[in-house]
């Protein structure tokens, strides 16, 4: 299946395969982004600092495994709802949804949990067991998971992952098994330009075909941290690389998978101090 | 629970029961001389209570802003509906948030106004500053503050489980304020990531934040507000942040 894209602008949802059962879904402006991103490195301290200032766009992505039992990581906002339901009853067809899991509450990440509900009426949504007052976010009859839970999909077991980087205090992680496909929901993102059709390709693509670079992923891994977790400047910068080395060595990582960057699926094992420097960086940076 | 707070500043919403107590969910209003401006417009699950509450406090009144302190549905879980009664609402968001994707679409993206920490405006004829949320729920939060009643709303900040019998109960109303316990477990699970985070140095942030404002109300968005003795409130703040801090490097999660 190549990309298949669904509507236009702020509504555009796009689905690519990044294993024959894993699919992405995912939203981003392409040539509407500089509208809307113009300023985005503009506004940083230091701005003529970045290696990356270039016009960027930013994608908001949910994932589909597809197995005896579906599950979809997170929903997608309602802003793109419409073509949210199409793509998955594009990849779906007459298959079930088994599973709806929201890595966090914010509405891009879970937004559209009540349509694809509506669509899918037997699939059981799941959570991040640890808060009160769900009912508050509308997932009072959610499933709650902690880190280590698995959820058994058939050829494909999600296990539920500490998440190290938050932006919302109810959020998890996930990895998956047989694949090594990690889900770091709103850490590591890396950003693309619509100006070199970097739209829904995978960062080995952007790396060999349309001139991206590890330089820029440290800026993008930096500037996106700086964004999205201010409270690193109260923090130890080294204590923060060190973090992401454990994790890499507890989780056997093949497949990266953010909610806002393009998918790493190729030599993940030298994203590693790649993502160590952004944070490092990130960390030290001006707030 | 329609309560004044202080001069024109109100209080509305409703609580929810649970593990930790009751959590407060919270509408401000300043009434600002028959130009309202509302301060977060609450939980889908109070929705009528809040609606009917506005419409007996504005008394035909138009708001004119809603400013909220960040997207999460507690804080904007009205929002479809108060734009419906009042279409020509204004929604002020940090410039950090993503409105076109980050607010639900319920009302024409020009009717949404980014506005960056630091700076001061005047909306409805009243000078409003806003200010960066050092205790941030999502990175669009942002606090506001208002030189006229001295109050900043804090969003997450700030934010206590209370016990079932004090839903409208005012700091000043109680023996002894609020207490640090009861700020400890909604910082804990609102703010997970103090688990990495030094605490004197955050704790420094918020005494130079408040050492440039001249506060005298604190209003968070899940609890009533803190009338008086902001001093001895902040101090229990940063005990709390430190404690959590500590709780996270002995294990606890």
């Amino acid at each position: 299946m190549a990309v298949k894209i669904f509507g236009d602008g702020i509504k555009r949802v796009a689905v690519r395969p990044i294993t024959p059962d894993i699919y992405w879904i995912t939203h981003c402006l392409g040539n509407h982004a500089k509208n809307y991103y113009a300023n985005y490195f503009a506004s940083l301290p230091n701005p003529e600092d970045y290696a990356g200032n270039r016009i960027v766009d930013y994608p908001f992505s949910a994932f589909l495994i597809v197995d005896e039992k579906s599950l979809l990581i997170d929903t997608g906002a309602p802003t793109q709802r419409e073509n949210t339901l199409k793509a998955l009853d594009y990849v779906l067809g007459d298959k079930s949804l088994d599973y709806i899991w929201i890595s966090h509450i914010e509405l891009p990440h879970a937004g559209n949990a009540g349509s694809i509900k509506r669509q899918y009426p037997k699939a059981e949504l799941v959570t991040v067991k640890g808060g009160d007052h769900y009912e508050l976010h509308s997932l009072e009859d959610a499933l709650q998971v902690s880190p280590g839970d698995v959820i058994e999909l058939g050829k494909h077991t999600i296990e539920i992952v500490d998440p190290l980087f938050v932006d919302h205090g109810l959020s998890q992680w996930a990895y998956e098994r047989t694949t090594g496909f990690f889900f770091p929901a709103d850490w590591g993102h890396n950003l693309h330009e619509p100006a070199r059709n970097q739209c829904f390709q995978f960062v080995d693509e952007m790396m060999e075909e349309t001139g991206y670079s590890s330089e820029l992923f440290i800026d993008d891994v930096k500037v996106n941290a700086w964004y999205q977790f201010p409270w690193l400047k109260w923090t130890d910068p080294d204590e923060i690389a060190g973090a992401v080395d454990k994790l890499f060595k507890q989780y056997d990582i093949k497949i990266f998978a953010p909610s806002h960057g393009n998918i790493i699926r190729k030599d993940v094992d030298q994203y590693v101090e790649l993502l160590k420097e952004g944070m490092r960086q990130a960390a030290k940076m001006p707030h | 629970m329609l309560r004044n707070i202080t001069a024109d500043l109100y209080q509305i919403g409703e609580c929810v029961d649970g593990e930790h107590g009751h959590e407060a969910v919270r509408v401000y209003v300043l009434m600002n001389n028959g130009r309202p401006i509302l301060i977060d417009c609450g939980s889908h699950l109070h929705r009528a209570e809040v609606m009917k509450e506005l419409e007996n406090l504005l008394t035909g009144n138009t708001p004119e802003y809603i400013f909220l302190t960040h997207s999460e549905l507690p804080h904007s879980g009205n929002l479809h509906k108060i734009v419906s009664k009042w279409p020509d609402i204004k929604v002020i968001v940090s410039n950090i948030m993503l409105a076109y994707i980050e607010i639900a679409p319920v009302l024409p993206l020009d009717q949404i106004i980014p506005v960056t920490a630091g700076t001061t405006l005047e909306l409805a004829g009243r000078t409003l500053q806003f200010v960066d949320a050092l205790l941030k729920d999502q990175p669009g939060s942002q606090w506001i503050y208002d030189p006229t009643t001295g109050t900043l709303f804090t969003g997450d900040g700030f934010g206590y489980y209370h016990p079932a019998g004090a839903c409208d109960v005012f700091s000043d109303e109680r023996e002894d304020g609020i207490p640090a316990e009861y700020f400890r477990e909604f910082h804990r699970t609102a703010f997970r990531f103090l688990r990495w985070v030094i605490p004197q140095r955050l704790n420094d942030d918020l005494d130079k934040a408040f050492q440039q404002l001249d506060v005298k109300v604190v209003a968070p968005s899940h609890g009533n507000a803190i009338r008086g003795d902001i001093a001895i409130h902040l101090e229990r703040l940063k005990e709390t942040i430190t404690n959590v801090c500590m709780d996270y490097r002995n294990g606890g999660n």
